[in-house]
């Protein structure tokens, strides 16, 4: 196997003088969808904002076989990493349509691009029903559709998207789900950070959970969901409080 | 009939206005920048195209190259200067562009003397009457040139790839970045195209008035007066909200005596400041 994709190794980052990631260890393999689960605080935002550079950190990064814990987060975009931002982050006074491009920013080749649009609007149908329509006027779920079909529009090499399932009913998280297994399908690498422990794990091959900015656990995907100590943890079972 | 007469006045004049302040709406939504030197950018257009005129070209035809060199210097400032303070306190910005404003108007009286000068073509007298008003030609040009300008403003925010940037850097800048835009050449273009349209604006204006190297501050106060009432957004707005302030000069200086006309821009900054502090600061 060729070497990982993405490579955290001591990974520190904070906010100020508060430290939130204490030494992260962390690899995703090309083709994976890993999970990233842990509570709320637990430093999972702070993690993908030091990846995509928005945010100065310790440690090593590498994506691609390259350091990037020096590039500016357009530059480590321009390599092929992605982020679907928690809060889904999109241009509120811009249609649907122009969200999509600008995911396209980087890219100048039209006729890809417009075949990218097809696909997206393939992916999830709603979106091309509503393309003229300002995206802060969608729905919760259809914003977080907009968020990944903008983010597909950048032709990832590794897709991060955080806090997916925040705010959206069970049904619709179910629905992004089944469109982040299709997406890995398709040759696209996820790396899905979730407080909602079980629906990462339930399509993820490999899990990490982070607790207190610490990786306190990484197995497979199934060993993780059958794991009594983190049932009780995250699903509240018998000595729940 | 006195009356009809005002009204025209007080629109071509007003779409001039809203061109001048057209710049400092489109920097100030974008950057977050109240850009202080915005009227020193329209005086140092009007001294290009006089200069140019003097040299023997047609002011019109001079227009395009005030607009290229107060592009190129807005440019400049922007990525060698700006940029270091751009998303720092407001105060930064405002103490910045408040002594670039100083500079540029000494600069000004050093290079060009403080002589009231005017841009007289043969043409500048020339006027239609229509039904008993009489429309100057140059205004009315003047004005054709702020719309004609605003609509490619507007189209190039709305249709193009730059525009789309621009835009999506406003809204939402860590999402704009984190999708490969470079926030410091946007924000080098943006304040450049609002130096580019400053300068354009200065050229008209001495057209219809005079140019020294102090007509800075008040066209800046006026600029950002009409920026409050056209909104930061959309570039037709603006050039609506320079009307909206032409003609109510007009009507003052009808009703009032022209010395009222200053008034009424100025009146209404101090009411803006007053009433509504928060949204004249936090428009973008």
């Amino acid at each position: 196997m060729s070497a990982p994709l993405l490579v955290l190794h001591g990974l520190v980052a904070g906010y100020g003088d508060v430290p939130v990631l204490h030494g992260v260890d962390l690899t995703v393999e090309s083709g994976e969808l890993v999970a990233l689960v842990g509570s709320n605080g637990a430093g999972k935002t702070t993690l993908l904002r030091a990846v995509s550079r928005l945010l100065k950190s310790g440690g090593e990064i590498r994506f691609g076989g390259t350091d990037i814990a020096a590039r500016e987060p357009e530059a480590v975009f321009g390599l092929g990493l992605v982020q679907v931002p928690e809060g889904r982050q999109l241009f509120p006074r811009m249609s649907v349509e122009e969200n999509l491009l600008m995911g396209a920013y980087r890219r100048r080749d039209r006729a890809a691009i417009g075949a990218s649009l097809a696909q997206s609007f393939d992916l999830f149908p709603v979106l091309a029903a509503r393309r003229r329509q300002m995206a802060g006027s969608l729905s919760g779920g259809e914003q977080q559709m907009c968020a990944i079909a903008r983010a597909l529009m950048a032709a990832p090499r590794l897709l991060m998207i955080d806090e997916m399932s925040l705010g959206l009913a069970p049904i619709i998280v179910d629905r992004l789900l089944d469109v982040l297994v299709k997406i890995r399908g398709q040759g696209v690498t996820i790396l899905l950070v979730e407080q909602d422990v079980f629906a990462a794990l339930s399509v993820a091959d490999r899990g990490y959970v982070l607790e207190h900015g610490r990786i306190v656990r990484a197995a497979s995907a199934a060993e993780l969901k059958s794991d009594p100590a983190l049932q009780r943890a995250y699903l509240g079972a018998e000595d729940a409080p | 009939m006195l009356f009809a007469q005002i009204l025209v006045d007080g629109v071509l004049l007003g779409g001039l206005y809203g061109l001048m302040a057209l710049g400092m709406a489109l920097v100030w939504g974008v950057l977050n920048i109240v850009n202080l030197a915005h009227g020193a950018f329209i005086m140092l257009g009007g001294y290009v195209v006089y200069f140019l005129f003097v040299a023997g070209l047609d002011p019109f035809a001079a227009l395009p190259i005030a607009m290229l060199a107060l592009f190129a210097l807005g440019y400049v400032i922007q990525r060698g200067l700006l940029n270091l303070i751009v998303r720092s306190a407001l105060l930064n910005t405002l103490l910045f562009t408040f002594g670039l404003n100083v500079v540029l108007t000494y600069l000004a009286q050093l290079l060009f003397s403080a002589d009231f000068r005017t841009i007289n073509p043969s043409y500048a007298g020339a006027n239609v009457t229509l039904a008993g008003v009489t429309v100057p030609l140059a205004w009315l040009a003047a004005f054709l040139v702020a719309v004609l300008l605003a609509g490619l403003l507007q189209l190039l925010l709305d249709r193009s790839r730059l525009g789309r940037a621009i835009r999506a850097t406003a809204q939402n800048l860590d999402a704009a970045r984190l999708y490969g835009v470079d926030p410091r050449q946007i924000y080098a273009v943006t304040f450049g195209i609002g130096a580019a349209l400053a300068g354009t604006a200065g050229g008209l204006y001495g057209l219809v008035a005079q140019i020294t190297p102090y007509i800075g501050a008040t066209l800046t106060a006026k600029s950002f007066v009409i920026a409050i009432i056209g909104g930061l957004e959309n570039p037709l707005l603006v050039i609506l909200g320079g009307i909206v302030i032409g003609l109510a000069e007009a009507l003052a200086s009808l009703y009032l005596g022209p010395t009222y006309s200053d008034v009424i821009s100025f009146g209404l900054l101090v009411l803006i400041l007053v009433l509504r502090p928060a949204r004249s600061l936090k428009l973008a």
